[in-house]
């Protein structure tokens, strides 16, 4: 039986009910822009008094709008964009290494080799035109070494960059296992623990930008997190991650095992900033670096080995025109003018015999011939050749990765996209449940007075 | 679909930075007037260049070499000329000394001007040039003749690459010009006419006209073949400056930009830009706050 009494109670339960619906739309508010916020409604609910109807209202905790296939789509795309971005500024400076557009470049140099020999077969006895190929030759070979040294530098750098981002990693799985015991403690207390899981959630989504991550609840409610196939978060445990090289430089990612040492789970790096650095340094790096010092070497190789055929006005013969190693490996980086000419104009061979000496030119034209002779690659281009392959293999690599980049921040932002359509906060939505608890909230004031009126004239009627 | 906030500046974010790297594009492109300003924007395009510009690199270098070599082998040509005309007034030192009316003295007199005219040939056959003497084959520092007529030169040619597939001989050959190695000893020729003159002896005089001659033709020879040579120089110079030309306008057409295109895509931007942040500005402005 509903008694004014009841009238009273149901409209204190308004009340609060109500001003808990004002309370979560002042938090969606607050939080409209933050993070990884994941809006909530209010539940509300009947209260039941035993089996009768006519009870009055209770709030009944909160709901955080979420979807986890929504969320691991999130993870996945951000990961994968991430290591496009990567790998992306990586070819970015090596392609601006290359750039010969402005005629400063590998290229210009080594065509200012061939144009020194040149000028030499026209006038073999001046010492102007013999100092001009010194300095052509020093030109060609402080741009080969400064290009071989920002390449080695990159690669240096890359690997700090690929420790740097695997110490990230682990500081998060630390971070994660440490906020799933929170988790679990408030929500024994009976806590619904939504700020917790919005932290968590972004630290996950972060990790994604690092690493490929995977989240899934294993049997007993644990959220458990793989980073790279390999389980690296479980419930409040963490694992942590290593990085290594192998013999021939290219990086090693080891999960380390309990009783110590590490296992390598380097095949199942695919996303994140992580694989995108290993990408570009141990793949494009390598290849462009490899390319670079093949061209050099042959092209030197093929200069000296002229060279040493001829006579300088000096009369010395066999000499080489840039000192090399005897492999191609870090030609670029170690190529110099060789000390046997260096500080020498003399000692260029021009002629091709002591005998044709001073003003024998065969052999100067025989190393400017040297530019239409196939000798780099295994004897397949052209110096000019080699070198344009170089450009247009960097070019159209860096290409497809802009439009890679292109494509997956697309994806990624049409699943963020999603993501916000679900979790996000709709300031117009949140509008509306301002209004719609305020007046709620007024009507059960209004209850309130009501209900007191009711007992005032039942009071006054019964004290006469 | 649910539109919430978030989602409205991250499109209108997005799309603004689109439109803008875009524009700074295509500004680039219209400034620049160059289509292609990194080799990912045209990957093929910009390793043609890069050979192209290899080309252009070669083509500049033979000019260079066709202009260089080009001063010595006028200068030989001309000094070669001189010799030959020299070499005729000592003819016509000949014939007037084969003049039967003459006497010693007179021979004397014209046995002195063939040693004049001897003198001079030496000293043409000395000229330098920039690269050294013309005439001396590769011994460009050593004097080719002494005043002997003894020849310390040697007959190598002074090759350089002008485009041709072999390298091309760029010199006048001083051996074959004055020496025996062309035929006539040209200075044992003008001896003999000298000693001839110098001992009063017709019949000697008689018998070197016929040296002479031929020591003239030689000359005339040589003269002959360097200016085949100067062809050849404009020949080569001629059909590089043709590569240079199609090089110069292949580099355009691949790397550079139509301007009128790269404008009117910029000013296209331009506008796009603009209406892009102002229809942003209206999309941001949208609130049911603002109503209430």
């Amino acid at each position: 039986m509903a008694g004014l009494n009841n009238l009273l109670n149901v409209a204190r339960d308004a009340l609060t009910a109500q001003s808990y619906g004002l309370n979560v739309t002042g938090q969606n508010i607050a939080n409209a822009s933050t993070p990884g916020y994941v809006r909530r409604v209010a539940l509300l609910e009947t209260q039941n008094l035993g089996t009768q109807s006519g009870g009055g209202v209770r709030a009944a905790g909160l709901d955080r709008v979420t979807n986890d296939y929504i969320e691991r789509r999130e993870n996945q795309a951000t990961g994968t964009a991430s290591a496009a971005t990567a790998r992306d500024q990586t070819l970015a400076s090596i392609e601006a290494l290359f750039n010969d557009g402005a005629g400063t470049g590998l290229g210009s140099a080594l065509n200012d080799v061939f144009a020194s020999f040149s000028a030499l077969a026209t006038n073999p006895n001046d010492t102007t035109t013999r100092a001009n190929v010194l300095a052509a030759a020093g030109a060609f070979v402080d741009r080969a070494n400064q290009t071989g040294n920002t390449l080695s530098q990159m690669q240096i750098d890359l690997k700090q960059q690929a420790q740097d981002t695997v110490n990230q990693v682990n500081q998060r799985a630390q971070e994660i296992a440490k906020l799933d015991m929170q988790i679990a403690q408030a929500t024994m207390q009976g806590d619904d623990a939504s700020d917790l899981k919005d932290q968590r959630t972004q630290k996950i989504l972060n990790m994604s930008g690092l690493i490929n991550t995977h989240t899934f609840t294993d049997g007993s409610g644990n959220t458990v997190v793989q980073v790279a196939g390999t389980t690296i978060v479980d419930g409040q445990h963490a694992r942590s991650l290593s990085l290594d090289m192998n013999a021939d430089g290219s990086l090693k990612l080891l999960v380390d095992q309990p009783g110590g040492g590490g296992s390598e789970i380097t095949q199942f790096l695919t996303g994140g900033k992580l694989a995108g650095i290993k990408d570009a340094r141990d793949k494009d790096l390598f290849d462009v670096s490899q390319k670079l010092n093949t061209l050099v070497f042959d092209v030197a190789s093929a200069i000296n080995t002229q060279h040493a055929l001829g006579a300088g006005t000096d009369g010395g013969t066999g000499r080489n025109l840039f000192d090399l190693g005897a492999t191609s490996t870090n030609a670029a980086r170690d190529v110099r003018v060789s000390v046997d000419v260096f500080d020498h104009p003399d000692r260029i061979a021009a002629a091709s015999n002591v005998f044709s000496l001073p003003g024998g030119s065969d052999n100067a034209v025989a190393l400017s011939k040297i530019f239409d002779t196939q000798v780099v690659f295994g004897n397949t281009k052209t110096a000019a050749n080699a070198y344009g392959d170089i450009i247009g293999s960097i070019g159209s690599t860096r290409a497809s990765s802009q439009r890679d980049v292109e494509t997956q921040n697309a994806i990624l932002s049409q699943v963020q996209s999603m993501h916000q359509s679900q979790s996000g906060v709709s300031l117009d939505e949140e509008m509306v449940n301002l209004t719609k608890f305020q007046s709620a909230y007024q009507a059960a004031s209004k209850m309130i007075g009501v209900a007191d009126q009711l007992m005032q004239t039942l009071l006054n009627t019964v004290g006469r | 679909m649910r539109v919430t906030e978030q989602m409205r500046y991250d499109s209108v974010a997005n799309n603004l930075s689109q439109l803008s790297s875009r524009q700074a594009k295509a500004a680039q492109e219209a400034q620049s007037g160059l289509r292609v300003n990194l080799p990912s924007d045209d990957p093929i395009a910009a390793a043609q260049l890069a050979r192209l510009a290899a080309s252009q690199s070669q083509v500049a270098a033979r000019r260079s070499t066709i202009s260089s070599v080009r001063g010595d082998a006028e200068l030989a040509e001309s000094s070669l000329q001189q010799a030959s005309d020299l070499m005729a007034s000592a003819k016509d030192l000949a014939m007037q000394g084969g003049n039967g009316s003459l006497g010693a003295n007179e021979r004397a007199t014209l046995a002195q001007q063939v040693k004049d005219i001897r003198d001079q040939l030496i000293g043409i056959a000395n000229t330098k040039g920039t690269s050294g003497y013309l005439f001396a084959g590769s011994a460009t520092e050593t004097t080719p003749f002494s005043q002997s007529g003894a020849f310390n030169g040697n007959d190598d040619a002074h090759v350089v690459d002008i485009g041709n597939s072999t390298p091309s001989a760029v010199n006048a050959s001083g051996a074959k010009a004055f020496t025996i190695a062309g035929g006539r000893d040209v200075f044992g020729d003008l001896d003999a006419l000298y000693n001839a003159l110098s001992s009063n002896d017709t019949t000697a005089i008689a018998a070197s006209l016929d040296g002479i001659d031929r020591s003239r033709s030689q000359l005339t020879n040589a003269q002959t073949a360097i200016g085949i040579t100067l062809n050849k120089l404009d020949a080569s110079d001629s059909v590089q400056s043709a590569i240079d030309l199609q090089n110069s306008k292949s580099t355009a057409d691949i790397g550079g930009a139509d301007p009128a295109k790269a404008y009117s895509t910029l000013v296209q931007l331009n506008n796009a830009l603009q209406q892009s942040v102002t229809v942003g500005k209206s999309i941001l402005d949208l609130s049911a706050f603002k109503q209430f």
